[in-house]
């Protein structure tokens, strides 16, 4: 029986195929906005079962499995965290759609990337087992490929060869650590204890059982479990002491694998110093694909370090949580800086996304309830208002024929909603209470604060880049709305249509709602951080 | 109903009415609807405040909790105390004669109907931070009463910067010394004001940040952020291991109140944030007489008040200088400006700075009630100030410089009138508003320097300085406006009263500009909690006699030079701007913070550093624009970050270039290579 999560990945493929051997051009966009709203409907359902009843336990799970040797499966089920990443996916998905819903060039193969792409994604987001995961991790790279390469502007395929060598060269690594771990762990598998908050924190039904296997006590009470071997990432995380001890070129493979799936993530996320290839990427791909990139790609790093780089390896996690705190630290404020000095807006907004992501570094470094919860509510709620950037910027580029900040001025009088929107976007992006940006931001902060040293220091080094944040988006509001009108021809720019807007109000009432109500979010995702933090804290206290 | 729910429906309905408001499309129906609106308001608020003033007791409403973290909670809720029920009478009051005023105001303006809907959400975001409960909530409201005043500022968002107006280029005249004419835009007074206020907010972040860590150092648990658990945060021993930026206990709850006093400094626009005030001034100036009484600047000295329990000593004594400096630096910039908004603006930065230097005083002193006290009284004659400068440029058709006003009385008696009182409140004479409270502070102020002695002298002089020069330049401001000769028969010919409604607001608010209303059984010093004793009593009979001996000398030194010998033929203020020329300047300069602030922040740290850094990262802008159109760049251009990582990639690119020579199916190159490699080997075998 397929259920919700198998089938936010299948149903998106199938549909994809519906899109190629069928004829007709107007179909794919209504079949792509089905497998997104599919996608987000599934996701909401899993945010609301963890809203409801909080708990570090995985949900909604399907196991097929997929070679009895290997222990690999086709293995499914969200925490908090999986299910809000879906939940996301596809929503900036659906809006995605209805942004290139006139796209006219191969608008097939257009909505069958879409598609493909959302279901790649999906597939990393729902995944329980380190194959599909990393298969569909990889995957991703087609559809995007092509998408920025065949309808990019100009210098499409300077920037989507850019984009592929870059996360190719960070995923290659990834891939080593896959067959490591495999290599690592006895064949009969392992019994292997397991902290008692762990369990109390993980298991779904009081304790008797974890992540699918039956849990004893040893003659200490302790409780253990019996782990096979396989690439289930929950067993896995189990047998962290085996990668301890484990070596590989001289150094513990913890570390290697730790800082292999680090850089996988940094170069995805992006952090400094590996984020050139996104200016380039956002500035050449059209409006829908720069929404799906900073939407819902981005995403997929910091899901990767909350989902592998931390629970496989949690001893090198505390070792490199500092070092990791201030490159996101350093993210935040260099992205800020390069921001303000953009004159271009999709590359300004770039930078922002650069600035953004940062706190969620910080957050899972820190260690903290609050810095945790905080990174992925500031995914989620990033994802939404640089989404919104990106439409309305599509909107100001299909009208001008530019994105040159210098070449607007004044567009408040004849594009009155068009300004209210990008107000909006700007304030969610600098972090005003009230809106989706300013929670994320802020629980990363209290989390940096009560964190351990250093992570205090890097909280207050961050807190400048409220005022940089507010000063490069709103001195972009102020050169593009405000002010007289610098150019005459631009007197008679219609403002927003009827499409325009429904790209952009989901995302501005997804902002407003986390903005005010963030409580159920929070709730759901706590439960898969605190069992996060639980794990890695447990290993040394 | 509890008091708590009743300030919860005093928070909403302003909340509602702007939602309602900025639906009405005709600015008449949504200045009617958000009147309505406000004046029920007032009427809940002014319930509400009778009865918690009666009650004198503070007291907690509904709290919910917004975001459950484990460790603690964040919550938002409501408390009702006199000073806060107080205040949200007075911001409804206003709030509600503001919008009067404006339907007159902007009568045929194409953008009037935004009005309403906006300072309704104004007022809402400003009852937020009265009534909220703990420090989050504070903060959130905090901020969007930022964004109200940004909304407000700019109002007028299309306007072109003054250096681009041909009209104001013509109109300017002397008046524009020492202005930044590339900010006098409302699009760029609004961005600044919401900037400089998150520099004060990025420090009250910190301050959070300090508190929080100290309250679970204490091992508390819950809403560790509502005030009540704060303010008895400082009387607990506990002990922190250094993890919060390595600071001691002591130091600990010192960052936390110089975080809150930050963040205030910036909204209450005190030195060395308060240049967005006077540029705040480009957007209209009913919006202004909003935002320099009951809202916005209020919300800086109310936390400050609110948090006063958190505040150590040290950080008082940072919080009567810093008002000190304000007070004074101000005043004297008030003295030689000629925008009439431009003498109001800094006179409001001035008695802000005033409130803080009551503020500073200290508990025992009596500084809390009498900086706050302050804070009311300046509310209404400040707003009854800037409605009066509405209607004389109204009456002007947009003329704001004082050069060219005068003799107005004639043509706009009751408005002349209005002012008069105004003036008459804020320079402090007997029977009016300001003698109360500004003696107060004065008395504070002096009565904390006796006790403390040493450098809290500081403040009280400053702030002796600061009264002195307020009733000179408030004098000189009404005379040159309303008193003697036309100067310029263009600009005042015109000139009458408002109509109807908006002459009845002004008419309204000058009974608030009397003492009466404040000291009428003393019930507002019983409401704060001012403290009664013979010291207090003593530095009263002190502080009096010295406001009494400022005011004399202040106002007679204005009615000498700006109406006594400009009657006889002296034009006395020009010979003495000459005779102190360099001073003159430097005041007229705005002491040069304005330029700083441009040069060092804006064009430095922001602008310059954010070029150098874009220059590091992606290279210059022809290494971009070479980029897209497919060319290579020169290498000193793409010498940046990614043009490093463009330059290895290019290096693998030439490895493998240069090793596909190796096998490009050239049968004698690879016989040659074979018979090498071959013969090598064979030798170091055979020589082994």
């Amino acid at each position: 029986m397929i259920g919700p999560l198998s089938s936010s990945l299948l149903l998106p493929l199938l549909l994809a195929a519906v899109c190629v051997v069928q004829r007709s051009l107007g179909l794919p966009r209504w079949l792509a906005l089905a497998g997104s709203l599919w996608s987000f409907g599934a996701g909401l359902m899993a945010l609301a079962s963890f809203a409801a009843r909080p708990g570090g336990d995985f949900r909604f799970v399907e196991s097929w499995t997929w070679s009895e040797r290997f222990g690999a499966h086709f293995a499914v089920g969200v925490d908090g965290i999986g299910a809000a990443m879906l939940a996301l996916s596809g929503l900036v998905t659906a809006v995605a759609t209805i942004v290139a819903w006139r796209e006219d060039r191969h608008p097939r193969a257009y909505h069958a990337l879409v598609l493909l792409l959302l279901a790649c994604v999906n597939g990393a987001f729902v995944a329980l087992d380190l194959l599909v995961f990393y298969v569909c991790w990889e995957a991703v790279l087609l559809p995007m490929l092509a998408l920025i390469g065949v309808f990019g502007g100009e210098q499409r395929r300077y920037a989507a060869l850019k984009f592929f060598v870059y996360t190719l060269a960070g995923s290659v690594l990834m891939l080593a650590t896959l067959i490591l771990l495999w290599r690592a762990t006895p064949p009969a598998g392992q019994r292997v204890a397991v902290p008692p908050a762990v369990v109390a924190l993980q298991s779904a039904d009081g304790g008797a059982s974890l992540h699918g296997l039956a849990v004893r006590g040893d003659a200490n009470g302790i409780p253990t479990v019996d782990v096979p071997r396989g690439f289930d990432v929950r067993h896995l995380a189990l047998q962290w002491q085996t990668f301890d001890a484990a070596t590989f070129l001289g150094v513990p493979l913890a570390t290697f694998g730790f800082l292999a799936l680090l850089l996988a993530c940094l170069v995805k996320v992006p952090a400094i110093p590996l984020h050139t290839w996104l200016p380039h990427a956002h500035v050449q791909a059209p409006t829908a694909v720069s929404v799906l990139l900073a939407g819902v790609l981005l995403k997929l790093g910091v899901y990767g370090l909350y989902r592998l780089a931390w629970p496989l390896f949690p001893t090198a996690a505390q070792d490199f949580g500092p070092a990791v705190g201030a490159l996101g630290t350093a993210g935040i404020l260099f992205g800020a800086w390069v921001a303000l000095g953009q004159q271009d807006l999709k590359r300004l907004v770039a930078y922002s996304s650069v600035s953004h992501m940062g706190f969620c570094l910080l957050g899972l470094a820190s260690l903290t309830a609050a810095g945790a919860a905080g990174g992925m509510v500031q995914a989620v709620t990033h994802g939404l208002s640089s989404s919104l950037l990106f439409v309305l910027v599509g909107v100001v580029y299909d009208r001008v024929h530019h994105r040159r900040i210098d070449g607007l001025g004044g567009l408040a009088r004849p594009m009155p909603r068009f300004s209210w929107l990008l107000l909006i976007g700007a304030l969610a992006g600098a972090g005003l209470p009230g809106l989706g940006g300013f929670v994320g931001e802020f629980l990363v902060l209290l989390g940096g604060f009560t964190g351990k040293a250093p992570f205090p220091w890097q909280a207050a080094l961050a807190v400048p880049s409220v005022v940089l944040s507010a000063a490069y988006l709103l001195w972009m509001v102020k050169r593009t709305a405000y002010g007289p009108l610098r150019h005459a021809e631009h007197a008679a720019l219609p403002d927003c249509d009827a499409r325009e807007l429904w790209s952009a109000l989901p995302l501005v009432i997804g902002l407003v709602v986390l903005g005010v109500w963030p409580g159920p979010l929070v709730d759901a995702l706590r439960g898969g951080c605190d069992a996060l933090l639980a794990h890695v804290q447990g290993v040394r206290p | 109903v509890t008091s708590g729910w009743l300030a919860l429906a005093v928070l909403l309905l302003p909340l509602a009415a702007a939602l309602v408001a900025a639906a009405a499309r005709r600015p008449g129906s949504a200045h009617g609807i958000a009147a309505l609106a406000m004046a029920a308001d007032t009427v809940l608020a002014g319930v509400l405040a009778v009865r918690v003033v009666g009650a004198g007791a503070v007291e907690h409403g509904p709290h919910a909790t917004w975001i459950d973290l484990g460790a603690f909670t964040l919550g938002a809720g409501v408390l009702v105390d006199p000073m806060g029920a107080i205040l949200a009478l007075i911001v409804c009051l206003l709030a509600t004669l503001v919008l009067v005023f404006n339907a007159w105001y902007m009568h045929g303006d194409a953008l009037a109907a935004r009005f309403p809907w906006q300072l309704c959400f104004f007022a809402a975001a400003m009852l937020g931070v009265v009534f909220s409960d703990n420090l989050l909530l504070s903060f959130a409201c905090w901020e969007l009463v930022g964004l109200g005043s940004y909304l407000l500022i700019g109002f007028w968002f299309d306007r072109p910067p003054a250096s681009e107006d041909a009209d104001y280029q013509r109109r300017k005249g002397r008046a524009a010394r020492g202005v930044l004419e590339h900010q006098l835009s409302p699009a760029h007074a609004q961005l600044k004001a919401f900037m400089m206020n998150r520099v004060g907010d990025a420090g009250f972040l910190l301050g959070i940040g300090a508190l929080l860590a100290a309250s679970l150092a204490a091992g508390r648990s819950g809403s560790v952020l509502d005030f009540a658990q704060l303010h008895t945060l400082a009387n607990e021993p506990f002990a922190v291991d250094g993890a919060f930026l390595g600071l001691s206990r002591e130091a600990l709850l010192f960052v936390g109140a110089l975080g809150i006093l930050c963040g205030a400094i910036g909204k209450s626009a005190q030195f060395p944030l308060h240049p967005w005030l006077p540029d705040a001034m480009q957007g209209p100036t009913t919006a202004s007489s909003i935002i320099h009484a009951a809202t916005m600047v209020a919300a800086g000295v109310f936390l400050v008040a609110r948090c006063y329990p958190m505040f150590p000593p040290d950080a008082l004594a940072v919080t009567g200088w810093i008002g000190g400096v304000t007070c004074f630096v101000a005043a004297t910039i008030a003295c030689v400006q000629w925008d009439l908004k431009a003498v109001l603006a800094y006179s409001t930065v001035s008695q802000l700075g005033l409130m803080f230097v009551g503020l500073g005083a200290g508990e025992d002193a009596g500084g809390r009630a009498a900086g706050i006290a302050h804070l009311f009284t300046h509310a209404f004659f400040k707003c009854l100030l800037f409605l009066c400068a509405g209607a004389v440029i109204h009456a002007c058709a947009g003329a704001q410089d004082l050069h060219r006003m005068g003799g107005l009385r004639r043509r706009m008696p009751w408005t002349a009138a209005a002012a008069g009182a105004g003036v008459l409140a804020i320079a402090g004479v007997p029977l009016f508003s300001a003698f109360f409270s500004k003696d107060a502070v004065l008395a504070a102020a002096l009565l904390h320097a006796r006790s403390a002695g040493g450098a809290a002298w500081g403040p009280f002089a400053l702030a002796c300085g600061g009264s002195l020069l307020t009733s000179a330049y408030m004098l000189r401001w009404w005379l040159r406006i309303f008193a003697g000769g036309e100067r310029d028969h263009d600009v005042v010919h015109h000139a009458h009263d408002p109509a109807g409604t908006a002459r009845a607001v002004l008419v309204a608010l000058v009974p608030f500009a009397l003492a009466l209303p404040w000291t009428a059984g003393g019930w507002l010093d019983h409401a704060l909690g001012a403290p009664h004793g013979d010291a207090q009593h003593a530095a009263h009979g002190t502080a009096t006699a010295v406001a009494f001996a400022l005011l004399a000398v202040g106002a007679g030194f204005a009615a000498g030079v700006f109406w006594w010998l400009p009657r006889r033929g002296v034009d006395a203020a020009a010979a003495l701007a000459v005779a102190l020329r360099p001073l003159h300047a430097f005041c007229a300069d705005l002491w040069r913070i304005d330029a700083l602030w441009d040069r060092v922040v804006a064009r430095g740290l922001g602008r310059g550093l954010a070029a150098i850094a874009a220059r590091f990262d992606l290279g210059s802008p022809r290494r971009l624009a070479a980029l897209e159109n497919a060319e290579p760049a020169p290498a000193r251009d793409a010498a940046s970050l990614d043009g490093a990582l463009d330059g290895l990639g290019r290096l693998c690119w030439r490895i493998g270039r240069g090793g596909s020579v190796l096998h490009a199916g050239r049968l004698g190159a690879y016989l040659a290579v074979a018979a090498i490699v071959g013969c090598g080997g064979l030798l170091l075998v055979l020589l082994r």
